[in-house]
């Protein structure tokens, strides 16, 4: 399905380089043969481009980026929603983009949850400050896309972005990706836990932390999926993981306290099991707390989030721009900055773009390919599990 | 103005002749009738109408079943009640001892104004900031908790107190619910008038019965009313002990709710509606427990 | 009558133990160094202050709490008044309506009032001074009906009302010279409670997409460490004097007439 929607652009983006020159027009008209003739007409043809910008294009490669630019020039704003500066380096990735494209940003709700993101799409429906894009986990991903909440967009990029993690109607594609890991402040915690395991040892009474509840983060659920592997369990059987949290809990070392850059830096969240982008940002941003974040090698767990562009969104080319700018080398990069791997991490290693520098800074690549993404499924059957028993660890 | 006690029930409702008495008195209270209804009432009424609705239309009493018959839901009303119970009271008794420590006469008057004003800060501080004020407090590594281990060597995290469990909401809590009491009741201990408290102690009454006879029957009508409305400000309370505790520890109702409506991996908005009628539920019950006792303690007033 | 009262300075100093120990520290914590962790910084303080978004959003919000705190009274201070002398009745009921945005979490009210006013006029809908007022007055309820009647309850109405009616003042009058003076303590308690509210309420504004002071907040908050600190004693200082600045000016307006607050009136 994708490889022949692949093929299509391809073919009528070639057309669309060309100019508009009546004999080359009607040339292409004769080689093309009955399946275009459409467009051997000069008139038809110019009709076309303009219905072509008329509406933003269901394919990136259809139209030209300076023409991306010019029409989202014209609505001159784009709107997004619960981008924290914070997370995978989101303050940079705007600010460029602002930059580089002369577009205001509307950032609403800064900390919103990916249910509230996909809520604002409903609640702003038809107004002016409806979010154009939304960044969410990919259950709210196939759940909006069901629900109709997204456009379809196939951004010039999508052929390398991996499979497993790209809705093939072009509802939504993930954006990056993270594992878990488990963070330390080396002024309270002198022998740094490096695997779940160590999490029990009674030398880190009341200092370990998630980053929320399971229920409602989506970090935290991840830190229990992490937890499950590293006990035995599966992405089928998350069971484990609730099983370790209740014995930390019994023990008296887990604290219900979300970590936060407050807490990390102030010593109250001595441990804290998060996402490995925001624990080694903290490592940078704190040298007082002398923060320091490893991957638990007993549970190497990953998860990505999705870009989804609103079915109406009121600047619809902005948006398209946008995600024509993360996709893009140079806005993947700026995820990696922010120690969140961008989702075509694997072609940027490939085409080798990645500055080293940059590449020393992460953790080992060797565990990176361990990480395995939840299904839709499985990730539906941890929910409902940890649902039912985590009120009562 | 001396006279108005004197005078106390002359104009009763009802009794004062005018032409159009009836509909000019029921056209004065249609604005804020009307407001409710267009801001409150029509927006929010399909929530209550939702927690009768099944997942695919229709009505239904299941969504309510499903929470009267699930234990952890129970529990989570079991919490809520008894935090906003603990808190409404020790937030009355403590907010009427400090109000009236500093409105009494010889406290200089500069306290009180900074009281009240404070008071009006306090009473709505809440959320994440005031949980890192009290997790930097009487948090396992807190300037008190540490000061306590230091100096006096009590370890309260030893003793079985921490700021995350229960206690420790409700102390978090009557930051909020002090504050409020005070606000609130300071209009009516302006009404104790200083004469009362003159001629009782020329009648030879000591401070206690000067309290049981006279002060606190003047004041028990505003604060049994209070009482209300701090019960209802800690029912509802919902960022102070979700920054606190995410809702890992401390389970209450606007928690789940807050789960139910805005989570990451759960979304279950019937039983959120349900669990929001059960909140309404349990107000409409205090509200008619409240009711017979306010006019009882108006009558003792009188 | 004791000048000084030994239980009196006693409560006084644990509510000051107790109020002010969690600001001391957020205060510790806000002035270390992001360096070192050691006293004494105050870059928390000059990244918030310079920040040009902190100066405006907090001006949305103390411009949006004054709209609330009128409109609020203007609905309420009637309401209660005629209430306490005409329709004494309807006092359960109106205290169990102004109960009721307790009961309504702010995440469902929002959501229906996004859903009901959908595609009422932009003046309206996208406008923090329409849309958000009209539900900050909806939370302000509670507070202020309480404040009000426990004020209105503190007073005769009916006596001040005949005694000004029959001395010849119109209702006008007597409403401005004669209730509204009695409760303006009741009144200012009320101003004060919807101000903290509004300086304080996320999840409306959140939601709605306006971006208030408490949203700024909420976003520093969960990516700034030492200027969460700072901003949380910067807005408590700020609020408060804001209601210190009511408080003033609510006295000069009617002191002259009736005593405000004083034991014996």
């Amino acid at each position: 399905m994708e490889d022949f929607q692949e093929q299509e652009y391809e073919f009528l983006r070639r057309l669309d380089e060309d100019t508009l020159d009546r004999r080359k027009l009607l040339k292409r008209g004769l080689a093309a043969g009955a399946g275009l003739t459409i467009l051997s007409t000069p008139a038809a043809a110019l009709a076309a481009r303009q219905k072509v910008l008329a509406a933003p294009p269901l394919i990136g490669r259809k139209v030209t980026l300076a023409e991306i630019v010019k029409e989202a020039k014209k609505e001159g704003k784009l709107n997004v929603i619960a981008l924290p500066h914070d997370w995978s380096n989101y303050g940079e990735v705007i600010s460029t983009f602002k930059k580089k494209y002369g577009l205001s940003m509307d950032e609403q709700n800064d900390q919103g949850s990916s249910a509230q993101e996909n809520q604002a799409l409903r609640d702003l429906k038809g107004d002016s400050r409806q979010p154009d894009v939304v960044d969410v986990s990919p259950p709210f991903a196939i759940d909006g896309a069901n629900e109709g909440l997204y456009a379809r967009y196939y951004t010039t990029n999508y052929r390398t972005v991996p499979r497993s993690q790209k809705d093939t109607r072009g509802l939504w594609l993930g954006d990056y990706y993270g594992a878990i890991s488990i963070g330390s402040n080396g002024n309270i915690v002198k022998n740094a836990p490096k695997t779940f395991a160590d999490l029990l040892k009674p030398e880190y009474k009341n200092q370990v932390a998630l980053n929320g509840s399971p229920l409602t983060s989506g970090s935290a659920r991840a830190g229990v999926f992490a937890a499950a592997l590293a006990h035995g369990g599966s992405l089928n059987n998350v069971q484990p993981g609730i099983d370790f949290f209740k014995k930390l809990k019994s023990v008296g070392n887990f604290i219900p306290v979300g970590g936060s850059p407050q807490t990390v830096a102030s010593g109250q969240t001595p441990i804290v099991i998060d996402w490995d982008y925001l624990n080694l940002v903290y490592t940078g941003e704190f040298p007082a707390a002398k923060w320091t974040a490893t991957i638990p090698a007993d549970g190497v767990y990953g998860a990505y989030y999705c870009q989804a562009i609103s079915a109406t969104a009121p600047h619809p080319w902005a948006a398209r721009l946008w995600q024509e700018f993360l996709y893009s080398d140079q806005g993947q990069l700026l995820f990696l900055k922010g120690f969140a791997h961008p989702t075509r991490f694997p072609d940027l290693v490939k085409r080798k773009v990645i500055p080293a520098a940059l590449l020393k800074a992460l953790p080992s690549p060797a565990l990176y390919s361990k990480l395995k993404f939840a299904t839709a499924k499985q990730n539906a059957d941890s929910k409902a599990l940890i649902l039912a028993q985590w009120p009562n660890i | 103005m001396a006279t108005d006690v004197a005078a106390v029930g002359e104009l009763r409702p009802g009794t004062r002749p005018g032409r159009r008495r009836l509909p000019l008195a029921w056209l004065v209270v249609v604005p804020f009738f009307a407001y409710t209804l267009l801001f409150l009432f029509l927006p929010a009424g399909e929530v209550l109408v939702g927690a009768f609705k099944g997942a695919h239309g229709g009505a239904t009493l299941s969504n309510l079943s499903d929470v009267i018959h699930n234990p952890n839901l129970r529990d989570d009303y079991k919490t809520s009640i008894e935090v906003s119970l603990v808190t409404a009271g020790l937030g009355a008794l403590f907010g009427v001892l400090i109000a009236y420590a500093a409105i009494r006469e010889g406290t200089p008057r500069w306290i009180r104004s900074a009281l009240t004003t404070f008071s009006g800060v306090a009473a709505n501080f809440g959320g994440i900031p005031l949980a890192f004020a009290f997790i930097s407090t009487l948090g396992v590594l807190g300037i008190v908790t540490v000061f306590l281990q230091n100096q006096l060597h009590y370890s309260l995290y030893q003793h079985g107190f921490t700021i995350y469990g229960k206690t420790g909401v409700e102390v978090v809590y009557l930051y909020f619910q002090i504050p409020l009491m005070i606000l609130v009741i300071a209009p009516a201990i302006d009404g104790l008038r200083r004469e009362w408290r003159e001629a009782t102690s020329n009648l030879g009454a000591s401070s206690f019965q000067y309290w049981r006879y006279v002060g606190l029957p003047v004041l028990l009508p505003s604060i049994i009313s209070t009482l209300i409305l701090l019960f209802g400000n800690s029912f509802a309370a919902y960022a102070t002990a979700y920054g606190l505790t995410t809702g890992q520890s401390v389970h209450l109702v606007p928690i789940t709710i807050g789960f139910d409506i805005s989570g990451n991996v759960v979304s279950n908005p019937h039983e959120a509606q349900a669990l929001a009628f059960g909140m309404f539920v349990v107000l409409a019950v205090m509200m008619l427990i409240y009711i017979p006792v306010q006019r009882r303690a108006s009558r003792w007033a009188k | 009558m004791r000048r000084f009262s030994l239980s009196a300075w006693i409560w006084i100093v644990l509510a000051a133990v107790y109020f002010l120990i969690p600001l001391l520290a957020t205060l510790l914590f806000s002035i270390k160094d992001k360096q070192t962790g050691n006293c004494c910084s105050l870059s928390a303080y000059g990244f918030i202050l310079h920040d040009p978004v902190f100066w405006s959003r907090i001006r949305l919000s103390f411009e949006l709490a004054l709209e609330t705190i009128v409109i609020t009274l203007l609905l309420l201070v009637p309401t209660i008044y005629w209430v306490h002398l005409r329709l004494p009745r309807l006092r359960a009921v109106i205290s169990f309506l102004a109960l009721v945005p307790f009961v309504v979490p702010p995440i469902i009210l929002v959501g229906g009032l996004l859903n009901f006013y959908r595609g009422s006029p932009q003046w309206f809908y996208a406008k923090p001074f329409g849309f958000l007022a009209a539900a900050y007055v909806i939370l302000a309820f509670p507070y202020v009906f309480f404040s009000l009647d426990a004020g209105f309850r503190a007073i005769d109405v009916h006596t001040l009302t005949e005694a000004s009616l029959n001395l010849g003042a119109s209702w006008r009058t007597t409403l401005a010279r004669v209730i509204l003076p009695n409760i303006k303590v009741a009144a200012l308690s009320g101003a004060f409670l919807t101000l903290a509210i509004v300086m304080g309420e996320y999840t409306i504004a959140a939601l709605s997409a306006f971006k208030t002071f408490p949203v700024y907040i909420e976003n520093v908050n969960e990516t700034q460490a030492y200027p969460a600190a700072a901003l949380t004693l910067l807005s408590f200082g700020i609020t408060w004097a804001a209601m210190g600045s009511i408080l003033l000016v609510g006295r000069r307006g009617g002191a002259t007439r009736v005593q405000l607050g004083g034991g014996g009136r």
